[in-house]
């Protein structure tokens, strides 16, 4: 019995180790490759190597909406006080039963329109369409049956005038500059179909008409350790795909895209729960199958400030969302795993998300469970495997504050010096105890999952004052 | 032992990061201070030199000298940007300009230095340039000359800023080389960014159009389209010249397509009878000709051009429907002569014509 412990566990040390080292180099070079693109892309901006002049390609801002009557009308105000000219916002009420549209009605004078809408991809049909032309754009609300986000995205595009579309999420905040500098990949390259935007946490931070004004860590826990996690996993990981054309997700709070492919390919998927993540996946399958040379980049300046759970409850229901979208967007596109028509989208995107992103939360519990069995059968050296646990986290620990200097430095962002020990002290216990937190529940988050299909994720919203 | 040796590689990589965190934190510290003290260095110098041309007295060679020497460095560069910045609010105009004037030689001896240099760099001396020409102060034939060799740089950021400081040079045949060697290289420049470069140059515009349109042909459709979109934007004078493109279907479509848009900004008799024939044109796979001659026939007017209109509103193609409203609308027809339709069977063409009148009674309301 002994023997066959000893077995099991030599096989399961040598699985971690690999697993470790594949992880350990990512997180390496994620983090080295996104830091220097931010310090040349700081160095390129002192240079003068941008669109200096005012180059406007026309945007149709979708923002769906369900029950967000506490921040859409701010949201909108917002929107209209964006550094840009030639857009539109089309607001799509997915069946809202709190007061969402009567408050944009109130607040924006929006009168009530016979509009054709032009049926390009399906969605839920229109109860009512909205319009006006009294601001420095046309804002259009359409007040649909409820279908789900992806229903609403639809709609939005369906209802789009213009050849790019933008789609974020209502209870986001995008940055004065922010349209300007994610269309400008499209200006650069004719091949762009899809910009990602860099989405941040606006908690603790005071945004006025889009300027950020003040900048601090977050006061609570939660949303502080999200901060830290958003620069690791989301800013230098999608720095990294970008350089070889592996994206394969667009926050749905801030994306770009070109309206004619995604209506190709056949619009947002309503009966996934990802569909931010499925609809830049099903772009890459669309335009490889149709050699349709494309691009899908990342702009790192485009900036959306977005309200972090602020409470582990909520922060929870958040992550098994996006594991289950996770899982629908992977599980759907699994013929590309590996495939060479694909690309490096096949053989390193699509295989880090399956091994690091989607079999990671099982992974790492087995790991613990692990330790646990050989605490008990007395077949682990303690000290060492203290010592391996310790150097895990500092070594984390440095590459996550480090992605986060790298931001700091480059936006020119002042922190206190509290802050930055909060950061310190913080990203230490998300690596030991949040990330074990959510490991439990993402890898929990599939069990009975098709019976929230297609619901909106509701989590406590809060008035942020953006104007 | 194996794994020791991982964990100090490991603990090497934790080192290294925290080395460097710390260094770069520094570096920023003292960056700002240094550039101000250069800034403020040049500015002593510069203010000297325009004091002493207030008084009728040359630009020391000295002081051009140390500006060759010193701007090599893109540092000070980017200071002496700073200090040129805020000259035309402490000094005449005419003694700015002086003052640029002298500083020809100096300029161009640079121009030479930095075209050698990697892409950033030659970038931001371009953008220098665009910057500080404003006012044609240096339309040097050899500084045009290099900004050439700056075009053929492949870096999207040099190419524009090289045809920026060309456009405010203001030289027609120059401008005309420039773009034939970027629709030669291999960098992408949206036509929307040569259009609106285009339409900032500073020189005769006729001139430039002219030379532009005899060369139409030798550029790729990008290019074609970009200054096809630049003379609808300038001038009305080239009707003859569109309408034979338009005519011409052996032409890329999107120059065709441009070229009709041109009849929708400006009205030509000859045109309306192939913009009636493009509009009621049926066939499903020219549906973008039938959608922006219906647009352009807005501009026309008689019983003709409103029968076509509406019965493009009856075309099964939504883009056309929505072209044919907008421009029947434009034409201000009332709503008894539009009774056929919002009263009618066809509920597409219904329904579109109705949204387009009440967007005119919202906007109405709203003005």
């Amino acid at each position: 019995m002994a023997d066959a412990f000893k077995l099991f566990f030599n096989y399961v040390g040598i699985f971690f180790i690999l697993y470790m080292i594949g992880y350990a180099s990512f997180l390496f070079l994620t983090v080295a490759v996104g830091s220097s693109t931010l310090y040349q892309l700081k160095r390129r901006n002192t240079l003068k190597n941008e669109l200096l002049q005012d180059y406007y390609v026309p945007v149709t801002i979708v923002v769906p909406a369900y029950n967000e009557e506490v921040t859409i009308a701010s949201t909108i105000n917002s929107l209209l006080s964006l550094k840009y000219r030639l857009y539109e916002i089309v607001i799509v009420d997915d069946g809202s039963t709190d007061h969402t549209a009567q408050i944009l009605r109130d607040t924006f004078h929006l009168y009530q329109i016979s509009r054709p809408i032009h049926r390009m991809i399906p969605c839920q049909p229109e109860r009512a369409v909205f319009e006006t032309q009294e601001f420095k754009v046309p804002i259009t609300l359409i007040c649909k049956a409820n279908g789900g986000k992806a229903d609403a995205l639809n709609m939005g595009i369906n209802a789009s005038k213009f050849p790019y579309f933008v789609c974020m999420d209502a209870d986001s905040v995008l940055q004065y500059d922010s349209l300007e500098k994610i269309v400008r990949p499209v200006l650069e390259d004719g091949t762009v179909v899809a910009v990602g935007g860099a989405v941040r946490p606006c908690n603790g931070t005071e945004i006025q008409n889009g300027h950020v004004i003040s900048y601090h860590m977050p006061k609570q826990i939660i949303p502080c350790m999200q901060v830290l996690e958003y620069d690791r996993s989301f800013l230098a990981a999608r720095i990294l795909f970008d350089r070889f054309n592996g994206s394969i997700i667009i926050s749905g709070a801030f994306g770009l895209f070109k309206k004619s492919v995604v209506i190709d390919a056949g619009g947002y998927d309503p009966t996934t729960m990802g569909e931010d993540m499925e609809l830049v996946v099903k772009l890459h399958v669309f335009c490889r199958e149709h050699a349709i040379p494309y691009r899908i980049r990342y702009a790192t300046d485009a900036i959306c400030w977005t309200q972090a759970p602020e409470t582990l409850k909520d922060l929870c229901k958040q992550r098994r969302r996006w594991h289950i979208g996770l899982y629908e967007s992977m599980s759907r596109h699994r013929r590309i795993l590996a495939n060479p028509k694909y690309g490096l989208v096949g053989f390193i995107s699509y295989i880090y998300f399956l091994i690091y992103e989607l079999f990671s939360p099982y992974i790492e519990i087995f790991g613990v469970f692990t330790v646990a069995l050989a605490f008990a059968v007395d077949l682990i050296n303690v000290p060492f495997m203290a010592l391996f646990f310790l150097i895990y986290v500092v070594y984390s620990t440095i590459l996550s504050l480090t992605a986060f200097f790298a931001r700091i430095h480059t936006i020119d962002l002042k922190l206190s010096v509290s802050d930055i020990f909060k950061a310190i002290a913080l990203c230490a216990l998300e690596l030991s105890c949040l990330r074990f937190i959510l490991a439990w529940v993402r890898a929990t988050s599939l069990i009975g999952y098709r019976k929230k299909k297609q619901s909106w994720g509701s989590i406590q919203r809060k008035k942020i004052n953006f104007e | 032992m194996g794994i020791e040796y991982m964990l100090y590689f490991y603990g090497a990589v934790c080192l290294s990061m925290i080395m460097f965190n710390v260094a770069y934190a520094v570096f920023l510290r003292r960056s700002e201070p240094r550039m101000k003290r250069r800034t403020q260095a040049l500015s002593l110098l510069t203010d000297r030199q325009l004091k002493r041309l207030e008084l009728g007295k040359p630009v020391e060679e000295r002081y051009l000298r140390y500006l060759q020497r010193k701007l090599r460095h893109v540092k000070n560069l980017i200071a002496f940007d700073h200090v040129l910045r805020a000259l035309s609010s402490r000094y005449s105009v005419p003694g700015v300009q002086s003052y640029f004037a002298q500083l020809q030689p100096c300029i161009l001896s640079l121009s030479l230095v930095y075209r050698k240099r990697e892409n950033t760099q030659a970038a931001y001396f371009t953008y220098f340039l665009s910057r500080y020409m404003i006012h044609k102060h240096m339309p040097l034939q050899s500084l045009q000359e290099v900004l050439l060799e700056y075009m053929a740089k492949d870096n999207l950021y040099c190419q524009v800023n090289a045809l920026q400081a060309l456009y405010t040079f203001g030289s027609a045949e120059y401008i005309l080389n420039a773009l034939k060697i970027q629709d030669r290289g291999s960098v992408f420049l949206h036509e929307k960014i040569l259009t609106e470069g285009l339409l900032s140059f500073t020189g005769d515009h006729d001139c430039l159009i002219e030379l532009l349109w005899q060369e139409l042909h030798s550029f790729s459709p990008r290019t074609q389209l970009a200054i096809l979109n630049y003379i609808r934007f300038r001038t009305g004078s080239y009707a003859e010249e569109m309408f034979a493109l338009m005519e011409d279907s052996k032409q890329d479509k999107e120059v065709r397509l441009a070229a009709i848009r041109y009849f929708g900004r400006y009205h030509y008799q000859p045109a309306l009878e192939p913009l009636l024939a493009f509009a009621q044109n049926e066939d499903p796979v020219q549906w973008e000709y039938a959608t922006v001659s219906v647009s352009s026939l807005s501009r026309y007017e008689g019983h003709q051009v409103i029968e076509a209109l509406k019965k493009a509103l009856h075309s099964s193609n939504w883009y056309v429907r929505y072209a044919a409203a907008v421009s029947l609308e434009s034409q201000h027809v009332n709503y008894e002569d539009l009774i056929d339709i919002v009263a009618g069977n066809d509920r597409y063409a219904r329904e579109m014509m109705t949204y387009r009148l009440e967007s005119r009674r919202l906007q109405k309301a709203e003005v």
